[in-house]
Protein backbone atom coordinates (compact mmCIF):
# COMPACT_ATOMS: atom_id res chain seq x y z
CA UNK A 1 0.00 0.00 0.00
CA UNK A 2 1.60 3.15 -1.24
CA UNK A 3 2.39 6.75 -0.53
CA UNK A 4 0.18 9.33 -2.23
CA UNK A 5 0.86 12.83 -3.60
CA UNK A 6 -1.86 15.36 -2.89
CA UNK A 7 -3.21 18.76 -3.93
CA UNK A 8 -0.40 20.96 -2.64
CA UNK A 9 1.85 19.58 -5.39
CA UNK A 10 -0.40 21.05 -8.08
CA UNK A 11 1.43 23.74 -10.06
CA UNK A 12 4.44 23.50 -7.73
CA UNK A 13 6.14 20.22 -8.63
CA UNK A 14 9.28 20.81 -6.59
CA UNK A 15 10.43 17.25 -7.48
CA UNK A 16 12.67 16.79 -4.45
CA UNK A 17 10.81 13.49 -4.06
CA UNK A 18 12.18 12.25 -7.39
CA UNK A 19 15.70 12.27 -6.04
CA UNK A 20 14.75 10.15 -3.08
CA UNK A 21 12.62 7.46 -4.69
CA UNK A 22 14.69 4.27 -4.93
CA UNK A 23 12.34 2.65 -7.40
CA UNK A 24 11.73 5.66 -9.64
CA UNK A 25 7.96 5.35 -9.22
CA UNK A 26 7.08 9.07 -9.13
CA UNK A 27 5.79 10.20 -12.52
CA UNK A 28 5.50 13.70 -13.87
CA UNK A 29 2.08 14.94 -14.93
CA UNK A 30 1.42 18.34 -16.41
CA UNK A 31 0.38 19.99 -13.13
CA UNK A 32 1.48 17.54 -10.43
CA UNK A 33 3.52 14.43 -9.69
CA UNK A 34 1.89 11.01 -9.21
CA UNK A 35 3.06 7.88 -7.36
CA UNK A 36 2.52 4.56 -9.17
CA UNK A 37 0.89 2.52 -6.38
CA UNK A 38 2.01 -0.89 -7.70
CA UNK A 39 5.61 0.26 -7.96
CA UNK A 40 5.86 2.11 -4.64
CA UNK A 41 7.71 0.00 -2.06
CA UNK A 42 6.63 2.20 0.86
CA UNK A 43 10.12 3.11 1.94
CA UNK A 44 8.84 6.53 2.99
CA UNK A 45 11.86 8.50 1.80
CA UNK A 46 9.82 10.91 -0.31
CA UNK A 47 7.54 12.06 2.49
CA UNK A 48 9.91 14.19 4.59
CA UNK A 49 11.63 15.92 1.68
CA UNK A 50 8.50 17.45 0.13
CA UNK A 51 8.62 21.18 0.88
CA UNK A 52 4.85 21.35 0.26
CA UNK A 53 4.10 18.55 2.75
CA UNK A 54 2.17 16.98 -0.09
CA UNK A 55 3.06 13.32 0.41
CA UNK A 56 1.27 11.00 2.82
CA UNK A 57 1.10 7.31 3.47
CA UNK A 58 -2.29 6.28 2.16
CA UNK A 59 -3.43 5.33 5.65
CA UNK A 60 -2.51 8.76 6.97
CA UNK A 61 -4.20 10.87 4.31
CA UNK A 62 -5.95 13.92 5.77
CA UNK A 63 -9.69 13.87 5.07
CA UNK A 64 -9.72 16.85 2.66
CA UNK A 65 -7.29 15.11 0.28
CA UNK A 66 -8.47 11.51 0.67
CA UNK A 67 -9.54 11.42 -2.97
CA UNK A 68 -5.90 11.65 -4.05
CA UNK A 69 -5.35 7.97 -3.28
CA UNK A 70 -7.81 7.26 -6.08
CA UNK A 71 -6.40 10.08 -8.25
CA UNK A 72 -2.83 8.77 -8.02
CA UNK A 73 -3.99 5.24 -8.85
CA UNK A 74 -6.30 6.26 -11.70
CA UNK A 75 -3.59 8.39 -13.32
CA UNK A 76 -1.96 5.07 -14.28
CA UNK A 77 -5.03 3.47 -15.83
CA UNK A 78 -3.59 3.90 -19.29
CA UNK A 79 0.10 4.28 -18.45
CA UNK A 80 0.08 1.03 -16.46
CA UNK A 81 3.29 0.08 -14.67
CA UNK A 82 6.12 1.26 -16.89
CA UNK A 83 8.75 0.27 -14.32
CA UNK A 84 10.49 3.60 -14.02
CA UNK A 85 9.60 7.25 -14.54
CA UNK A 86 12.92 8.04 -16.22
CA UNK A 87 11.91 5.90 -19.18
CA UNK A 88 8.61 7.76 -19.48
CA UNK A 89 9.67 11.36 -18.90
CA UNK A 90 7.04 14.11 -18.80
CA UNK A 91 3.65 12.69 -19.57
CA UNK A 92 2.10 16.12 -20.26
CA UNK A 93 -1.19 14.71 -18.92
CA UNK A 94 -3.13 14.85 -15.68
CA UNK A 95 -5.96 13.02 -13.96
CA UNK A 96 -9.25 14.62 -15.09
CA UNK A 97 -9.88 15.87 -11.52
CA UNK A 98 -6.56 17.72 -11.61
CA UNK A 99 -6.39 18.91 -15.24
CA UNK A 100 -7.56 22.50 -15.48
CA UNK B 1 36.91 -16.28 -17.65
CA UNK B 2 36.37 -18.45 -14.60
CA UNK B 3 33.60 -20.92 -14.09
CA UNK B 4 32.13 -21.96 -10.79
CA UNK B 5 29.91 -24.96 -10.22
CA UNK B 6 27.35 -25.10 -7.46
CA UNK B 7 24.08 -26.87 -6.77
CA UNK B 8 22.12 -23.67 -6.29
CA UNK B 9 22.76 -20.07 -7.22
CA UNK B 10 20.68 -17.53 -5.30
CA UNK B 11 20.40 -14.16 -7.04
CA UNK B 12 19.63 -11.40 -4.55
CA UNK B 13 20.99 -11.15 -1.00
CA UNK B 14 18.01 -9.54 0.69
CA UNK B 15 16.21 -11.26 3.56
CA UNK B 16 14.61 -13.89 1.32
CA UNK B 17 17.88 -14.71 -0.45
CA UNK B 18 19.83 -14.89 2.80
CA UNK B 19 17.31 -17.24 4.34
CA UNK B 20 17.23 -19.34 1.16
CA UNK B 21 21.02 -19.57 1.35
CA UNK B 22 20.87 -20.86 4.92
CA UNK B 23 18.14 -23.27 3.91
CA UNK B 24 20.16 -24.59 0.97
CA UNK B 25 22.92 -25.46 3.42
CA UNK B 26 20.39 -27.12 5.68
CA UNK B 27 19.34 -29.31 2.75
CA UNK B 28 22.98 -30.11 2.00
CA UNK B 29 23.27 -28.09 -1.20
CA UNK B 30 26.39 -26.25 -2.29
CA UNK B 31 25.16 -22.71 -2.69
CA UNK B 32 26.38 -19.41 -4.12
CA UNK B 33 24.80 -16.05 -3.31
CA UNK B 34 25.06 -13.12 -5.71
CA UNK B 35 24.07 -9.47 -5.32
CA UNK B 36 24.72 -6.27 -7.25
CA UNK B 37 25.44 -4.35 -4.04
CA UNK B 38 28.73 -4.78 -2.21
CA UNK B 39 26.87 -5.63 1.03
CA UNK B 40 24.19 -8.18 1.86
CA UNK B 41 20.75 -7.14 3.07
CA UNK B 42 19.08 -5.86 -0.09
CA UNK B 43 16.39 -3.25 0.43
CA UNK B 44 16.66 -3.43 4.22
CA UNK B 45 20.35 -2.56 4.24
CA UNK B 46 20.16 -0.08 1.36
CA UNK B 47 16.96 1.75 2.28
CA UNK B 48 16.01 1.35 5.91
CA UNK B 49 18.76 -0.18 8.06
CA UNK B 50 17.67 1.88 11.07
CA UNK B 51 13.93 1.27 10.87
CA UNK B 52 12.32 -1.05 13.38
CA UNK B 53 10.48 -3.99 11.82
CA UNK B 54 7.58 -5.40 13.80
CA UNK B 55 6.21 -8.22 11.66
CA UNK B 56 9.01 -10.77 11.59
CA UNK B 57 8.06 -13.93 13.48
CA UNK B 58 9.81 -14.24 16.79
CA UNK B 59 10.84 -10.59 17.08
CA UNK B 60 8.50 -8.13 18.85
CA UNK B 61 10.65 -5.51 17.10
CA UNK B 62 13.94 -5.74 15.28
CA UNK B 63 16.16 -3.05 13.79
CA UNK B 64 16.61 -3.59 10.05
CA UNK B 65 20.38 -3.98 10.12
CA UNK B 66 20.18 -6.30 13.14
CA UNK B 67 17.84 -8.58 11.20
CA UNK B 68 20.24 -8.53 8.24
CA UNK B 69 23.21 -9.33 10.50
CA UNK B 70 21.37 -12.26 12.06
CA UNK B 71 20.23 -13.57 8.67
CA UNK B 72 23.79 -13.29 7.40
CA UNK B 73 25.19 -15.18 10.38
CA UNK B 74 22.57 -17.88 9.77
CA UNK B 75 23.32 -17.98 6.02
CA UNK B 76 27.07 -18.24 6.68
CA UNK B 77 26.43 -21.71 8.17
CA UNK B 78 25.82 -22.88 4.59
CA UNK B 79 29.37 -21.76 3.72
CA UNK B 80 28.11 -19.99 0.59
CA UNK B 81 30.24 -18.73 -2.26
CA UNK B 82 29.61 -14.97 -1.99
CA UNK B 83 29.50 -13.00 -5.23
CA UNK B 84 28.81 -9.46 -4.02
CA UNK B 85 29.08 -6.42 -6.23
CA UNK B 86 28.14 -8.61 -9.21
CA UNK B 87 25.06 -8.49 -11.38
CA UNK B 88 23.61 -11.49 -13.15
CA UNK B 89 23.47 -10.47 -16.78
CA UNK B 90 22.31 -13.53 -18.67
CA UNK B 91 20.78 -16.89 -17.90
CA UNK B 92 20.88 -19.98 -20.09
CA UNK B 93 19.09 -23.15 -19.07
CA UNK B 94 20.38 -26.45 -20.47
CA UNK B 95 20.02 -30.17 -19.72
CA UNK B 96 22.39 -30.27 -16.73
CA UNK B 97 21.67 -26.92 -15.20
CA UNK B 98 21.66 -23.19 -15.62
CA UNK B 99 24.59 -21.03 -16.71
CA UNK B 100 24.48 -17.53 -15.28
CA UNK B 101 26.93 -14.94 -16.58
CA UNK B 102 27.81 -11.97 -14.38
CA UNK B 103 28.75 -8.45 -15.41
CA UNK B 104 32.32 -9.36 -14.46
CA UNK B 105 32.24 -12.09 -17.13
CA UNK B 106 32.18 -14.89 -14.60
CA UNK B 107 30.02 -17.91 -15.41
CA UNK B 108 28.30 -19.74 -12.59
CA UNK B 109 26.99 -23.18 -13.52
CA UNK B 110 24.26 -24.21 -11.11
CA UNK B 111 21.90 -27.16 -11.09
CA UNK B 112 19.16 -24.71 -10.17
CA UNK B 113 18.69 -20.95 -9.94
CA UNK B 114 16.63 -19.15 -7.32
CA UNK B 115 15.80 -15.52 -8.06
CA UNK B 116 15.20 -13.52 -4.89
CA UNK B 117 15.84 -10.17 -6.50
CA UNK B 118 13.09 -8.17 -4.77
CA UNK B 119 12.66 -4.92 -6.64
CA UNK B 120 15.60 -5.66 -8.91
CA UNK B 121 19.13 -4.57 -9.41
CA UNK B 122 20.31 -1.61 -7.33
CA UNK B 123 22.50 0.78 -9.28
CA UNK B 124 23.91 4.07 -8.01
CA UNK B 125 21.87 7.13 -8.90
CA UNK B 126 23.78 9.08 -11.53
CA UNK B 127 24.98 12.60 -10.91
CA UNK B 128 22.72 14.79 -13.10
CA UNK B 129 25.73 16.59 -14.62
CA UNK B 130 29.25 15.42 -15.35
CA UNK B 131 28.44 11.70 -15.60
CA UNK B 132 30.87 11.52 -18.53
CA UNK B 133 33.68 11.79 -15.95
CA UNK B 134 32.79 8.41 -14.45
CA UNK B 135 36.03 6.49 -14.04
CA UNK B 136 38.03 9.69 -14.66
CA UNK B 137 37.73 11.11 -11.18
CA UNK B 138 33.99 10.61 -10.70
CA UNK B 139 33.04 7.49 -8.76
CA UNK B 140 29.97 6.09 -7.07
CA UNK B 141 31.63 3.75 -4.55
CA UNK B 142 34.75 4.04 -2.42
CA UNK B 143 35.64 0.45 -1.59
CA UNK B 144 39.16 1.47 -0.51
CA UNK B 145 39.57 4.90 1.02
CA UNK B 146 43.35 4.99 0.50
CA UNK B 147 42.88 5.12 -3.27
CA UNK B 148 41.93 8.76 -2.76
CA UNK B 149 44.74 9.72 -0.35
CA UNK B 150 46.26 13.15 -0.91
CA UNK B 151 43.52 14.42 -3.22
CA UNK B 152 41.05 17.26 -3.09
CA UNK B 153 37.75 15.42 -2.89
CA UNK B 154 34.18 16.57 -3.38
CA UNK B 155 31.59 14.23 -1.86
CA UNK B 156 28.02 14.76 -3.07
CA UNK B 157 25.00 13.60 -1.07
CA UNK B 158 23.29 13.86 2.30
CA UNK B 159 22.84 10.28 3.51
CA UNK B 160 24.91 7.93 5.61
CA UNK B 161 27.16 6.83 2.75
CA UNK B 162 28.04 10.44 1.87
CA UNK B 163 28.83 11.32 5.47
CA UNK B 164 30.71 8.08 6.15
CA UNK B 165 32.89 8.58 3.10
CA UNK B 166 33.49 12.28 3.82
CA UNK B 167 34.50 11.50 7.41
CA UNK B 168 36.57 8.48 6.40
CA UNK B 169 38.45 10.42 3.75
CA UNK B 170 39.10 13.51 5.86
CA UNK B 171 42.26 12.22 7.60
CA UNK B 172 43.95 11.09 4.37
CA UNK B 173 42.74 13.60 1.76
CA UNK B 174 44.24 17.00 1.04
CA UNK B 175 40.75 18.43 1.42
CA UNK B 176 37.19 17.14 1.59
CA UNK B 177 34.13 19.18 0.67
CA UNK B 178 30.66 17.76 1.23
CA UNK B 179 27.99 19.16 -1.09
CA UNK B 180 24.31 18.50 -0.40
CA UNK B 181 21.29 20.09 -2.01
CA UNK B 182 19.40 20.53 1.24
CA UNK B 183 20.41 22.00 4.57
CA UNK B 184 19.36 18.84 6.44
CA UNK B 185 21.26 15.59 6.26
CA UNK B 186 19.54 12.22 6.17
CA UNK B 187 22.11 10.43 8.27
CA UNK B 188 22.86 9.31 11.81
CA UNK B 189 22.80 12.22 14.23
CA UNK B 190 26.17 11.11 15.51
CA UNK B 191 27.68 11.28 12.01
CA UNK B 192 26.26 14.78 11.53
CA UNK B 193 27.83 15.88 14.83
CA UNK B 194 31.16 14.35 13.79
CA UNK B 195 30.88 16.11 10.45
CA UNK B 196 30.46 19.52 12.01
CA UNK B 197 33.34 18.86 14.40
CA UNK B 198 35.60 17.80 11.51
CA UNK B 199 37.62 19.78 8.99
CA UNK B 200 35.25 18.70 6.18
CA UNK B 201 33.98 21.77 4.39
CA UNK B 202 30.18 21.55 4.26
CA UNK B 203 28.35 23.34 1.46
CA UNK B 204 24.54 23.33 1.69
CA UNK B 205 22.18 23.89 -0.02
CA UNK B 206 24.44 23.51 -3.05
CA UNK B 207 24.14 21.34 -6.15
CA UNK B 208 26.77 20.30 -8.65
CA UNK B 209 26.40 22.60 -11.62
CA UNK B 210 29.38 21.54 -13.69
CA UNK B 211 32.40 19.26 -13.63
CA UNK B 212 35.34 20.18 -15.81
CA UNK B 213 38.84 19.00 -16.57
CA UNK B 214 40.92 18.24 -19.63
CA UNK B 215 41.28 14.49 -19.22
CA UNK B 216 40.05 13.85 -15.70
CA UNK B 217 38.20 15.88 -13.09
CA UNK B 218 40.00 19.13 -12.20
CA UNK B 219 37.26 21.43 -11.02
CA UNK B 220 33.70 21.26 -9.71
CA UNK B 221 31.32 24.21 -9.86
CA UNK B 222 28.51 24.13 -7.30
CA UNK B 223 25.61 26.57 -7.09
CA UNK B 224 22.63 27.37 -4.90
CA UNK B 225 19.17 27.89 -6.31
CA UNK B 226 19.63 31.59 -5.53
CA UNK B 227 22.60 31.59 -7.91
CA UNK B 228 25.52 31.69 -5.48
CA UNK B 229 28.47 29.87 -6.97
CA UNK B 230 31.60 28.19 -5.64
CA UNK B 231 34.43 26.79 -7.71
CA UNK B 232 36.15 23.83 -6.05
CA UNK B 233 39.43 22.41 -7.27
CA UNK B 234 39.06 18.62 -7.11
CA UNK B 235 40.71 15.51 -8.47
CA UNK B 236 38.00 13.20 -7.16
CA UNK B 237 34.22 13.44 -6.97
CA UNK B 238 32.32 10.85 -4.95
CA UNK B 239 28.61 10.82 -5.80
CA UNK B 240 26.66 9.16 -2.98
CA UNK B 241 23.14 9.89 -4.15
CA UNK B 242 21.56 6.60 -3.22
CA UNK B 243 20.35 3.83 -5.44
CA UNK B 244 17.70 3.14 -8.00
CA UNK B 245 16.41 -0.38 -8.46
CA UNK B 246 15.01 -1.82 -11.61
CA UNK B 247 14.47 -5.28 -13.02
CA UNK B 248 17.27 -4.71 -15.50
CA UNK B 249 18.41 -7.79 -17.41
CA UNK B 250 15.89 -10.10 -15.69
CA UNK B 251 13.29 -9.00 -18.22
CA UNK B 252 15.36 -10.67 -20.94
CA UNK B 253 15.76 -14.10 -19.30
CA UNK B 254 12.77 -15.72 -20.96
CA UNK B 255 10.74 -15.80 -17.76
CA UNK B 256 7.01 -15.41 -17.76
CA UNK B 257 6.30 -12.07 -16.11
CA UNK B 258 3.16 -10.42 -14.81
CA UNK B 259 3.30 -6.69 -14.13
CA UNK B 260 7.10 -6.92 -13.93
CA UNK B 261 7.05 -9.75 -11.42
CA UNK B 262 8.04 -13.36 -12.08
CA UNK B 263 5.16 -15.81 -12.24
CA UNK B 264 5.66 -18.99 -10.22
CA UNK B 265 3.67 -22.12 -9.50
CA UNK B 266 2.91 -23.60 -6.06
CA UNK B 267 6.47 -24.90 -5.76
CA UNK B 268 7.86 -21.44 -6.57
CA UNK B 269 9.02 -22.73 -9.96
CA UNK B 270 8.98 -20.38 -12.94
CA UNK B 271 8.19 -21.38 -16.52
CA UNK B 272 11.84 -22.56 -16.76
CA UNK B 273 12.21 -25.97 -15.08
CA UNK B 274 15.43 -25.21 -13.17
CA UNK B 275 14.63 -21.60 -12.32
CA UNK B 276 12.66 -20.68 -9.20
CA UNK B 277 11.73 -17.33 -7.67
CA UNK B 278 10.79 -16.24 -4.15
CA UNK B 279 10.18 -13.07 -2.18
CA UNK B 280 8.91 -9.75 -3.50
CA UNK B 281 9.82 -10.51 -7.11
CA UNK B 282 7.70 -13.70 -7.23
CA UNK B 283 4.05 -13.43 -8.13
CA UNK B 284 1.01 -15.71 -8.03
CA UNK B 285 -2.67 -15.18 -7.35
CA UNK B 286 -3.12 -13.97 -3.80
CA UNK B 287 0.49 -12.84 -3.36
CA UNK B 288 1.32 -10.45 -0.54
CA UNK B 289 4.78 -8.93 -0.31
CA UNK B 290 6.14 -9.29 3.21
CA UNK B 291 9.47 -10.38 4.67
CA UNK B 292 7.74 -13.15 6.58
CA UNK B 293 6.12 -14.46 3.41
CA UNK B 294 9.48 -14.28 1.64
CA UNK B 295 10.94 -16.56 4.32
CA UNK B 296 8.19 -19.11 3.78
CA UNK B 297 8.61 -18.94 0.02
CA UNK B 298 12.38 -19.36 0.37
CA UNK B 299 11.99 -22.59 2.34
CA UNK B 300 9.29 -23.83 -0.02
CA UNK B 301 11.45 -23.09 -3.05
CA UNK B 302 14.64 -24.65 -1.68
CA UNK B 303 12.86 -27.83 -0.60
CA UNK B 304 11.50 -28.26 -4.12
CA UNK B 305 14.83 -27.24 -5.65
CA UNK B 306 16.43 -30.08 -3.68
CA UNK B 307 14.38 -32.56 -5.72
CA UNK B 308 15.65 -30.92 -8.92
CA UNK B 309 19.28 -30.96 -7.82
CA UNK B 310 19.03 -34.52 -6.49
CA UNK B 311 16.35 -36.35 -8.40
CA UNK B 312 14.69 -38.92 -6.20
CA UNK B 313 15.22 -37.02 -2.95
CA UNK B 314 12.26 -35.85 -0.93
CA UNK B 315 10.96 -32.32 -0.90
CA UNK B 316 10.17 -32.79 2.77
CA UNK B 317 13.19 -31.98 4.90
CA UNK B 318 12.27 -33.48 8.24
CA UNK B 319 12.65 -31.18 11.21
CA UNK B 320 15.82 -29.21 11.87
CA UNK B 321 15.41 -29.94 15.59
CA UNK B 322 15.82 -33.66 14.89
CA UNK B 323 19.32 -33.19 13.48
Amino acid sequence: MPYVITSSCVDVMDKSCLEECPVDCIYEGDRMMYIQPDECVECGRCEPVCPEVSIFHHEDLPEPVRQFERINAEFFTELGSPGGARKVGRTGADHPDVAS
Amino acid sequence: MTKREVDLLVVGAGPTGLYATYYAGFRGLKVALLDSLPEVGGQIAALYPEKAIYDVAGFPAVRGQDLVDALYAQAAQADPVLLLGSSAVSVREHDEGVDVTTDAGEVVRAKALLITAGIGNFTPRQLPVGSEYAGRGLRYFVPRLDELAGLDIVVVGGGDSALDWALGLEPIARSVTLVHRRAQFRAHERSVEQLHASSVRVLTPYEVHKISGEVAVEEVVVTTRAGDQQVLPAQAVVAALGFIADLGPIEGWGLELRRRHILVDRTMRTNLSRVFAAGDIADYDGKIKLISIGFGEAALAVNHITTVVRPGSSATPGHSSDL
